[in-house]
Parts: structure tokens; sequence; C-alpha cells
């Protein structure tokens, strides 16, 4: 610990807080534009100058370490007029018109910094040289003239995203941030996840959708979770009249620390399915609007008519309750034989079933972040988890090892050290000749014996099409690593295959990516409720079977195509669903019901934790939230759903630990 | 004692400023009450007084011939000088010209812009005022209190002439304080 005293206030703070830090610690506010919580120490505003008592001049103090004893001003006369004069260079350097931005009046933190000094008036007026505004973005725009150069957006970029689009060109005053070699942001290598946005702390970059609409101070700002993924990412909704004006990614999430993706952050404002907005029973052959009543008691009717005969879907988008109420229903009490997600326990269902003997054995993401290897097998993580792949890719510059394997080509393959395009299936082959590699080299980190290594390695190599050298390659970099890593997708999980997942495990212990203290084995799941629906035993492929009505909750989902295909060779179909698709033009019945943000309720993400989901907007009065659906089916067919839905859920062995 | 004299006038602005003075409503006659409002661009009088008034308010930046003289008969007559709002005391809306030049902006306006007249050109009438670049009135002539906002607050204005009427010092700041 180091005591320091700032503005005669005495206060202890571990060694290497930051002069910044310990002042926010003693409660004191020192004005700042570069600087933020998620990001490394840069020191490029200036703004956060500090008078230190004995040093020749003001210093930074979010780049200053503390000193034991150190005795620190932040308000001095001169300090404070530093701090107006580094104010009138940042505006004289570029062209604020601050009465027609979209942050002017509260949003905007260098404003505000302005406000906080008093300034009436900038005392040096700008040059008038006109910068770079790039408008080629779908989701956002790239304003040179407002911006500060804090290279908070480069930095969230590189060091959070791991992307690196966003760099700084040209030198001095003349600096712009460009993307990539100073392409358009619309064709450079963004992958629109929006985040530079959310940390730009002037109006340089805004969001298309939400800019103008209002300031923040007229936003409500409703916490909840992205149903996008079985990641989970924590968000903030923001409200205005009943309307989501955007979504941010939530800096306390537990998950992303604030990031989400293009379909977290995005998706939601630029919905453009057409909602279902009146219940409907097809009619000589055409779907008419009716009444709740009367759809209620043609759904109702056919159900009591047919009862175990009825073949039901459901929606891993919805929530745990919604999930564990549709699986009592059907499957409890109308003792219905198909009762399963729209996921069909792809991308789930055998990780379950390996869970049942070997207990909770997948790991937490955050094992992501410190891994210096990671395999990634059957899982195109950056295209369907991408904030999941975030944790890592970030690391990747820094030294990090991706191995790629994947028959398909996939988004990781450019950023892979090792990618490997396997043959179809021959994926046990392969990590059983990775196995034998590091058991014959003696580089194996818990004893495995296998005596037939040599038969092994050949069969992985003939099995799989690649070499020997790239098997010998692979097995080596990741025996060697210390905090490896393995990460697997529905490539491996879509097979179906129980010994695939057993191999994996066997070799995530081999190389000490599973031990008693790490657990660096993990399969990526699918949509926000996976995990919840292969616990309620709704994991299998559904294929009708004599059915001849199906109930699909499909809710705000999408559905493949294939599904619809065999969904549709039923006689009767009722569909609850928020948006016309597909699936609702072969309905005989649609019942609207409410979309992610309508309702609230829980999801259980790929790692285990149980987070809530908010009700953020209220939604037409003609449509019923997906959980009133199913209770007044259970009312109306004389029943009641009772279950108590965590209690449901850790009634089965889960692959990874419920928090 | 006689009441401090108060003139106003407006440049390159929108007259919108004038317009928020006038949204003070009934406190405008408080303000009569401790001062007298002597020339402005909405009364009759247009010229301040010649023997000099105690607080001059300029609106608008200054963005021709015709403006320095405003601004510079102003600032001669006035004891204090107000920059009144954005254009004054940043250059504002009309400052955005400055980023292509006089020339640039003209010929847009007169000679490309979409028009009935099929030989439309740029004015040169000699008695007309030469444009130059847009400046807050800060680069011309010295102010005393700048006050910015677009417009400011009725609440900004009346508390900022009501101060000066009086004496005091008006000090913007938290509430009014806004640049927007």
């Amino acid at each position: 610990m180091a005591k320091i005293t700032i503005n005669e206030k005495q206060i202890e703070v571990p060694e290497g807080t930051t002069v910044l830090r310990a002042a926010e610690m003693a409660g004191i506010y020192i004005p700042r534009l570069c600087d933020h919580k998620e990001l490394t120490p840069y020191g490029g505003c200036r703004l956060c100058i500090v008078d230190v008592e004995g040093a020749r001049v003001p210093m930074a103090s979010c780049t200053l370490p503390v000193n034991n004893g150190m005795v620190v001003h932040t308000e001095t006369e001169a300090i404070k007029k530093s701090r107006e004069f580094i104010l009138s260079m940042l505006f004289s350097e570029r062209n604020h018109f601050c009465p027609f931005c979209q942050v002017s009046g509260g949003d905007c933190e260098l404003q505000n910094a302005a406000y906080h000094e008093e300034m009436t008036h900038w005392p040096i007026q700008p040059g008038w040289s006109d910068f770079k505004v790039d408008t080629t973005h779908p989701h956002f725009i790239l304003d040179n003239n407002r911006c500060i150069l804090c290279r908070r957006c480069v930095r969230a970029c590189g060091e959070l995203v791991g992307n690196f689009t966003l760099a700084v060109a040209e030198r001095g005053a003349a600096s712009i941030i460009v993307a990539d070699t100073d392409v358009p942001l619309g064709e450079s290598t963004c992958i629109k996840c929006g985040t530079c946005v959310q940390v730009c702390p002037t109006g340089a970059l805004i969001d298309r959708t939400s800019a103008y609409q209002s300031h923040d101070s007229q936003l409500e700002e409703i916490k909840s979770t992205c149903v996008g993924c079985s990641v989970g990412c924590a968000t903030k909704i923001m409200v205005r009249d009943n309307r989501i004006v955007r979504i941010e990614g939530d800096w306390e999430g537990a998950v992303n620390h604030g990031l989400l993706c293009e379909h977290g952050r995005y998706d939601p404002v630029t919905e453009s399915r057409k909602r279902i907005t009146s219940p409907q029973i097809r009619k000589n052959g055409k779907l008419e609007p009716v009444s709740w009543n009367e759809a209620m008691s043609a759904v109702a009717n056919k159900i009591m008519e047919d009862k175990s005969g009825v073949a039901a879907v459901v929606s891993t988008r919805l929530s745990a309750e919604t999930l564990n109420a549709f699986k009592e229903l059907f499957a409890d009490k109308f003792q219905s034989m198909l009762v399963t997600s729209v996921e069909e326990g792809v991308p789930t269902a055998v990780v379950t079933s390996f869970a049942q003997k070997h207990e909770a054995f997948e790991g937490k993401l955050d094992v992501l972040r410190n891994a210096d290897t990671v395999l990634c097998i059957g899982a195109n993580i950056h295209r369907s988890h991408m904030v999941a792949g975030f944790l890592f890719k970030r690391n990747l510059s820094k030294g990090t090892r991706l191995i790629n394997i994947d028959p398909e080509s996939s988004d990781l393959d450019f950023m892979a050290n090792i990618s490997l395009k396997t043959k179809q299936g021959s994926d046990l082959a392969l990590i059983r000749g990775l196995q034998a590699v590091i058991v014959k080299e003696g580089l194996g980190r818990s004893p495995l014996s296998l005596p037939d290594a040599g038969q092994l390695i050949e069969k992985a190599v003939s099995a799989t099409g690649i070499s020997l050298e790239e098997l010998n390659q692979t097995a080596q970099v990741l025996a060697r690593s210390i905090s490896p890593v393995i990460l697997f997708g529905k490539g491996i999980t879509a097979q179906r295959d129980e010994a695939i997942v057993e191999e994996l495990h066997r070799l995530a212990v081999l190389v000490g990516a599973v031990d008693s203290e790490r657990h660096g084995l993990l399969s990526i799941k699918g949509e926000s409720n996976s995990l919840t629906a292969t616990l309620l035993g709704m994991d299998k492929a559904f294929e009708l079977n004599g059915q001849k009505t199906v109930y699909a909750a499909i809710g705000d989902d999408y559905v493949s195509r294939s599904l619809v295909e065999r969904v549709s060779k039923a006689s009767y179909l009722i569909v609850q669903a928020s948006y016309e698709s597909k699936l609702t033009e072969k309905a005989d019945v649609i019942l609207p019901v409410t979309i992610w943000a309508e309702q609230e309720g829980h999801a259980i993400n790929l790692d285990g934790r149980i987070q809530s989901m908010q009700k953020a907007i209220t939604p037409l009065e003609t449509v019923r939230e997906n959980m009133a659906v199913l209770n007044e089916i259970a009312a109306r067919t004389n029943t009641a759903i009772e279950s108590d839905w965590r209690k449901t859920i850790l009634a089965r062995k889960s692959s990874v630990s419920l928090n | 004692m006689n009441k401090p004299k108060i003139a106003s006038d407006w440049m390159c602005g929108c007259a919108g400023c004038h317009m928020s003075l006038l949204d003070m409503d009934e406190r405008i006659l408080q303000v009569i009450e401790l001062a007298d409002l002597r020339s402005t661009p909405i009364t009759d009088l247009k010229e301040p007084d010649a023997g000099g008034v105690d607080v001059g308010v300029l609106e608008g930046g200054i963005n021709n011939t015709a403006n320095e003289e405003v601004a510079h008969k102003m600032r001669k007559r006035a004891k204090i000088l107000v920059a009144l709002g954005d254009c004054a005391v940043f250059g504002g809306v009309p400052a955005m010209r400055n980023l292509c030049g006089v020339e640039a902006a003209l010929r847009r306006a007169y000679v490309e812009a979409e028009s009935n007249e099929p030989n439309s050109q740029i004015p040169n009438d000699p008695e007309l005022a030469t444009m130059t670049k847009t400046r807050a009135i800060q680069e011309v002539v010295p102010v005393d209190y700048n006050v910015p906002g677009c417009p400011p607050d009725a609440d900004v204005i009346f508390y900022v002439l009501a101060e000066l009427a009086q004496g005091r010092k008006p000090e913007l700041k938290n509430d009014l304080l806004h640049w927007h």
C-alpha cells in the first residue's frame, strides 16, 4: 500500500494505482477525456494534469502511479488555468459546432469539461481547416471535425475487441482517425460491434439510428441481458417514449464488460420483420384476424382432442421460465412424446449427455482472457458468438496462439496461427492423433496410456487429410502451452457423437487445459437459453412420428428452413410468434406474442450464469406475453403450470456449474 | 441617479437571440425598471447613443465590412460589451462557411443554387459591404462578457442584463452556462 495526500486528504491505495484512480477513491474528481476505465491509460489529452509537490511540471494523473508520501494538488490556480488552456487548444484544433451536435447539451464529455472550467468562450479560435467525414458505415458516422484524438476508439478497437480496424493517420494537428489503410469505414475490416461509438467522448462517432433522437438525460436505462446468443452479454436498453433508441453494452457486465457485437447492438434497432398484431385463424384456406378468445378456444379444443398427439417445439430465445412452463405443459401434462427446442439439441445434447457421467466438466468464459493457446474446433465463434471471441482475439497480438480446426472456411482462419482444414467427420481421429503425438513425445501433463499411439497417428493423418508435420506442430503448440483452452462448437456437437466430447475432454486433461484448478474446456452452445433447453430435456431432433398437431412457440426467433419444412408436415399447426415468417404463413392458428424487450425472465448463458432479462417497453395491447399464453392454455385445458423453473433445471446434471 | 443605458444590435446571426430576449416576457418590464433600454434592432431607435451607453449587446458574428463597422461603433460607445449567443461568441453556424471560403459559399448560393433566374451572378454592387471570413466578436473588438447559447435562454439573458444594470458582474456557470 502507498500513502498519498490529494488536496489535503490522506488515503492509502494499492501500489501501482494511478493518481487519477487514487483521487477517485478519495472522492476527488479530476477532469479527464482520454481516460476510460476499461482501457489502458494513455496520457493523450493531458486534461487530468495535477500538481505534484517536488515535481518540476504538472503531471498527467492518468499515467502517473502513486508513490509513497506523494502530495498532490488538483485545484490550484495554475492547474485550473492550464486545464482551460488545454481545452482551448482542443477546441481550436477542430471544428466544433455545439448548436447542432448530437451530443451537445449534456452528452459531450468535451463540452462538459469546458463547463466544469466555467468557460464561456474559446480563447483561441479554430483554424477552420476541413476534416474528413466518413458516412459509409451502415451503423455509424465518423466525423473527424469533432474528434479530439483521445484514441479511445482506436484503443477499444484493438485492446478490447482485438480488431485493430481504427488507427490514426497523419501527424500533429493533421492527425485523423482512419479505418485500416485509410479506406472508407463501410469497406473496411470493421466488424460493426460499435464499441468505438460507445467510448467516444464527443460527437465524432455517432450512431445512425439513435443520433438526434434524444439526450441521454431523456432516456430511461434498463439493464438487461442480450438474447442474441448463449454468451449472454449484459446490456443497457435505452428507451424513450416506449421506443428502444439504442442498446449499449453494460460496463458492469460480468461476461462482456461493456462489449457487444453487431447483432446485440444493432439488430434490435434495425429490425425489419413485420410484426403480428392480432390472433389469426385459417378459415377457408386464408388466415383471418380473430379475437383472442376465439383463437384460444380453437387452440384449447385442438389440444384436448389430440393431447399426447401434439408435437411441441419452442425457441431457445425465450426465458427459462417460459421454457420450463412449455416443457411442463406439453411433456408432463399433455404427455407429448415430442417436446423439443428449435435448436433440437444440435449445439448441446451430446455435451449434456456426457455431463451425466462426468459432472460439470466445462469451464467459465473468463478462462479465455488469459489463455496462451486457444484451440477452436468446429466453432466459428467469431461469427456465431462474437463477444466470446473478443476475449482471446484481443490477445492474439500479444502472443496468444490460435489453432483453428474446421472443415468449413471460418472467420478465424485469417487470424489463426495454425488453421487445419480437416475432412468432414474426421474429428475423432484427429483428436486421438493429437493425444497420441503428445503421449509419444512425452509432453503430457497427466498420465495417459496409449499403447497404439503410432497407429493412431497414422490413422489421424489418413482420416483428416492433414500432413504429419501439421499434426505434430499442432500437438506440440498445444502441449507446450501453459494455459491452453479448448473451445468446441456446432461442428462437433452436430455429429451427436458423445465419444468426440469424451476424447476432447481427455485431450484437455492431457494438455493441462483441465486440471484441479483450471477448466479450459468449453462448448459455445447456441442461442440465449440453449443450456436451459437441454437441461429441461428439450434437445431431441424434431421428427414427427404420427403426431398430427404441432405447437410451435417461436417468439421473436428466426426458424430454419429445414425446421419449417418438418413442422409444416403436421395437419394442424399452431404458431406462437411475434413476427411474420415462412412458418406463420403455414399456420392454422397464430398467437401474437411479445418480443424479448417486452417481457422479463431469466437466461442461462453458455457458462452457466443465470441472468435476468428485463422488460423495457410495453407491447401493443393485442399481443400477449409468451408465458401468459402458456398459462391460459393450461387454464383452458383444466390444468396448471406449477413447477419451479430453477428446481426443474437443477434436476439434470449440467455440463457447467450454474450460478 | 440615472438608470444605466443598454443598447443592442445584431450582425451575422439569425435574430434568434433577440427572440430569446423577448422570451423573458413580463420580466422585460423589470429590466426597463432597472435600465434605460435604448437602441435595439427591434425598436425604433437603431443607433446606440453617440454620447455612449453603459452596456452594449451584440448578437451574431462578423462576416462582412458592415458588421465590422457595427462592432467597432458599439465597442466605442459602450462601456461594457456583451457578445450574445453562439455566433457572437464562437462564430456559430455562419462560421461553417470558413471551411470552404467566401468565394465558394457565394458561388453556391448565387450561381449553383437551383433558381428561376437563368444568369444569376454573385452581386457585385460597390455599395454592398465586402464579405469576409466569419469571426467571433472577440476576434475583432475586445469583449467584456461572452454569453454563449443557441440561443441563450431568456433566463440567462435576464440574469446577465439584470446583473449588469445593477452594477454587478454576471457569472455564468452551472444551469446558466450552456453552449447549445
